[in-house]
């Protein structure tokens, strides 16, 4: 009993100092973050891991000026870019938002089928019922409470730190991968450019900005109190690319460097947790991977509506019912059900898809972050609040080095 | 009378008095100092810069705006000071839509176009979008052929607010002044929507808002308005201002949001009131918060028992509480002792003569001041209550607990 009740009393105090910044990197790790971590480290050892450094500086820099943007004025981020630049624009980037998003909601349903695959259990049974509880767990029950139950949960990110350590990389080689460049030959590499682009889609999500930005607002931070949102974020951005880094190396020890290439199912992917948790590994794999696809397959879903119908003008929100807030209530609806039915199709190749979503994120990135730069960077928007130079910098070649990365790794195709 | 959507106005080629192209409208200006409901210019891209081209000066608008003189005569367009351009300020922006109670963003502007003095153009605003009308025409404007876009638009059914119905609104407290954008719309409203409306606004506008109200007015949505939310817009006032709508409070609702206010603050503004509501508050503010004290008004009407009916009706006249405090007249005694309560129904069904004493609803209910939310909530639920009286240990009124402050609790507790 008073086991159980310290228990609590930690679990409590944990929650009260997360936020928004945490909680969005955490739902960074989703289904697709996940398998594409995997597949990289499988497939090219350490030699994809000189992305973590700056991709780690990137999100801390972009996901606190979408924070901060947040605080400062209030309003959403679809909202901003609608004030600022018109319907046409905002049309454009919520329906590539969409798409990609759809993507996104695919990968996380991906994530319910091949975690509970390893329990044998069929996905045409586990993805309906996944659908069906995300749906009703949203729309009828406490979001809150939901949160916090699946964020205490993922904890289970933790699992690859010690099985990374466990595995016995040798360090120096994975040490060394932190920072030396990729050869020409690799650029030339049209799967290593596509991982590329998937590993940094995965880490700074298109939708994370308007989900953290959101989350921002809706917590009422204002600029006052901004500061401690400001560690909330750092922190989150430095965990989400830790985990990163770590599922590479522990699968860079176990599958790639026993040329174990290619991951083909989720039961290769569990192997990477072999030195931690032996033959049960694909228990605690499977465990994680459910976790963070049912969190983010509610959370996707429910993001992408209220993002769009803000951008757009229509009435959202869970308080309104069916009828008041179609578009809001379709939207969700149709991303859920869709992004569940096609899993369905016989043969639809899973990690396949999943890994793309990734890569339509790093696509999409680049836009989002152009607008992003554009609006941080107006005085009677955000005032004194403007961003530095410092970060205008980093967030500028961001965006340029993600663009350049898709032009190389389009010319292969 | 011709309808023209702003979209199509902006963009649209503009013609001098010999025909020659002079340029391309940019924005659609209205000075509301003037005229709150016609277009006064257009703004023209010309060859040389931006100029500003008077609408009594136009006496065309079809295929393009023909005016009576030549761009040397048009004014140079300097700054938008005064003016309200509609593009800038209108287009995409947030209103609120009185009618709808509601906040909407627009997505086109319908213009009407008479024919004034002269021959000349009057242009008045008529409706502003906000259904998926003006969004479809917005977005495929120069995509789609014009006269494959007409019938599509023609399909869609329109969602207009009518302009006497819109509410702008404007951070910039300045401006708001020297555009004469007021709130005497949304003042009209009930305060419950009005607190609706100030919810849904992110803080600049919520505060713009807010300010623009009437002290009395912003003191009813203050009540109805989320706790979090009251002290931010209690934070943006001066204390002074602050003050003056506290006293319009309810006085349990103005003890609850001083209470919560940081100790300062709340103290500067006691400091402004009258000593007589402030010495309401000051009373209530000692209370707990969740308990029947903490909950109840000192705005109550209480009368001797020998007091009639007549009595009664004109204290009624006179009570500056709220309505719902009105449902029950209670008789004290000495040392303002409870010995009775009368319902509104039977004083408006007895003889304006008869005794207050013979109209007492029996039993009589109450409840200690220190009684948790929980005790009160289930008394009203027992015996059906309106109200319900807190009568401390000697007796004594000394407030009143409404049913809406017990739906307020239960609904917290949902």
């Amino acid at each position: 009993m008073k086991k159980l009740a310290l228990w609590k009393i930690r679990l409590v105090m944990f929650l009260a100092v997360v936020g928004p910044g945490f909680i969005t990197a955490n739902v960074d790790n989703d289904a697709g973050g996940i398998y594409t971590y995997s597949f990289a480290g499988a497939r090219f050892g350490y030699t994809l891991l000189w992305t973590v450094i700056p991709m780690t500086i990137s999100l801390i820099v972009i996901q606190e000026i979408a924070a901060r943007m947040g605080a400062v004025t209030g309003k959403g981020l679809s909202d901003l870019i609608r004030e600022e630049y018109g319907i046409r624009i905002t049309f454009l980037m919520m329906a590539a938002l969409v798409v990609t998003n759809f993507f996104n909601v695919i990968a996380e349903f991906a994530g319910v089928a091949t975690s509970l695959e390893l329990f044998n259990i069929s996905k045409y049974v586990s993805v309906p019922i996944a659908a069906a509880v995300v749906w009703v767990m949203i729309v009828k029950g406490d979001y809150k409470f939901v949160e916090k139950i699946f964020l205490g949960a993922s904890l289970f990110y933790v699992a690859y730190i010690v099985a990374g350590f466990l595995a016995k990389p040798y360090w120096p080689d994975a040490l060394m991968g932190f920072v030396k460049p990729p050869t020409i030959a690799m650029m030339k590499n049209n799967d290593y450019m596509y991982l590329v682009v998937g590993i940094i889609g995965a880490t700074i999500a298109p939708w994370m900005q308007f989900y953290l930005q959101a989350s921002v607002v809706e917590k009422g931070v204002t600029a006052k109190q901004y500061g401690a949102s400001r560690i909330d974020v750092i922190v989150g951005a430095i965990f989400a690319p830790i985990v990163a880094g770590f599922i590479i190396i522990a699968c860079s020890a176990t599958l790639h460097s026993h040329g174990h290439y290619n991951i083909r199912d989720a039961a290769d992917a569990a192997q990477a947790l072999g030195p931690l948790a032996g033959q049960y590994a694909s228990i605690l794999f499977a465990a994680g991977l459910f976790n963070a696809s049912l969190f983010a397959a509610s959370i996707l879903p429910l993001s992408t509506s209220y993002t769009v119908c803000e951008g757009l003008g229509f009435e959202s929100g869970l308080d309104k019912k069916f009828g008041e807030a179609p578009v809001f209530y379709w939207l969700y609806t149709l991303l859920i059900v869709a992004g569940a039915g096609v899993i369905l199709i016989p043969g639809f190749p899973l990690l396949k898809i999943t890994i793309l979503s990734q890569v339509l994120n790093g696509i999409l990135l680049p836009f989002v972050l152009v607008y992003m730069l554009l609006l941080v960077n107006k005085a009677e928007l955000m005032g004194r609040h403007v961003n530095s130079r410092l970060y205008n910098v980093i967030a500028w070649f961001t965006a340029g080095a993600m663009i350049v990365l898709t032009v190389i790794m389009l010319r292969g195709f | 009378m011709p309808t023209l959507a702003l979209s199509d106005l902006l963009g649209l080629p503009v013609y001098d008095s010999a025909g020659g192209k002079a340029g391309r409208v940019r924005e659609v200006a209205l000075v509301p100092q003037e005229d709150q409901n016609h277009v006064s210019a257009f703004v023209v891209r010309t060859l040389d810069g931006d100029r500003l081209l008077s609408t009594s000066t136009v006496k065309s608008l079809n295929g393009g705006i023909r005016s009576t003189n030549s761009p040397e005569n048009w004014a140079p367009y300097g700054s938008s000071e005064g003016m309200l351009l509609l593009e800038r300020d209108l287009l995409d922006q947030q209103i609120i839509d009185v009618h709808g109670r509601k906040v909407v963003r627009v997505n086109d502007v319908d213009l009407l176009a008479d024919t004034g003095a002269y021959g000349s153009i009057l242009l008045r605003i008529g409706a502003v979008d906000v259904g998926a009308r003006g969004a479809v025409r917005r977005l495929l404007k120069n995509v789609v052929p014009n006269a494959a876009l007409r019938p599509l638009l023609a399909k869609i059914p329109p969602k207009m607010i009518p302009w006497e119905f819109v509410n702008l609104i404007e951070t910039d407290p300045a401006r708001r002044v020297r555009l004469k954008i007021s709130s005497d719309r949304i003042s009209k409203l009930h305060p419950a929507d009005i607190a609706d409306i100030i919810e849904e606004l992110a803080p600049a506008e919520r505060d713009a808002v807010f300010q623009g109200l009437d002290e009395e007015t912003a003191a009813h949505a203050l009540e109805e308005i989320d706790p979090k939310l009251q002290i931010s817009l209690v934070s943006s006032l001066d204390n002074d201002r602050a003050a003056d709508i506290v006293e319009e409070m309810d006085p349990d609702a103005a003890a609850d949001l001083l209470g919560d206010l940081p100790r300062e603050q709340s103290e500067q503004i006691l400091e402004e009131m009258q000593p007589e509501e402030r010495e309401e508050v000051e009373e209530l503010l000692e209370f707990e918060e969740d308990t029947a004290a903490g909950r109840m008004t000192t705005d109550y009407m209480a009368l001797s028992p020998h007091a009639r009916v007549s009595d009664a009706v004109e204290m009624m006249r006179n009570f500056e509480g709220g309505l719902e405090s009105m449902s029950t007249v209670f008789l004290v005694g000495d040392a303002e002792k409870l010995v009775g309560a009368v319902p509104l129904a039977k004083l408006v069904l007895a003889a304006p003569d008869t005794r207050l004493a013979e109209l007492a609803a029996e039993p009589l209910i109450s409840c200690s001041p220190e009684a948790d939310e929980k005790e009160v909530a289930e008394i009203f639920d027992k015996y059906n209550l309106l109200t319900l009286p807190v009568v401390d240990e000697t007796g004594a009124l000394t407030g009143v607990i409404t049913a809406d402050d017990v739906i307020s609790i239960l609904r917290s507790k949902l």
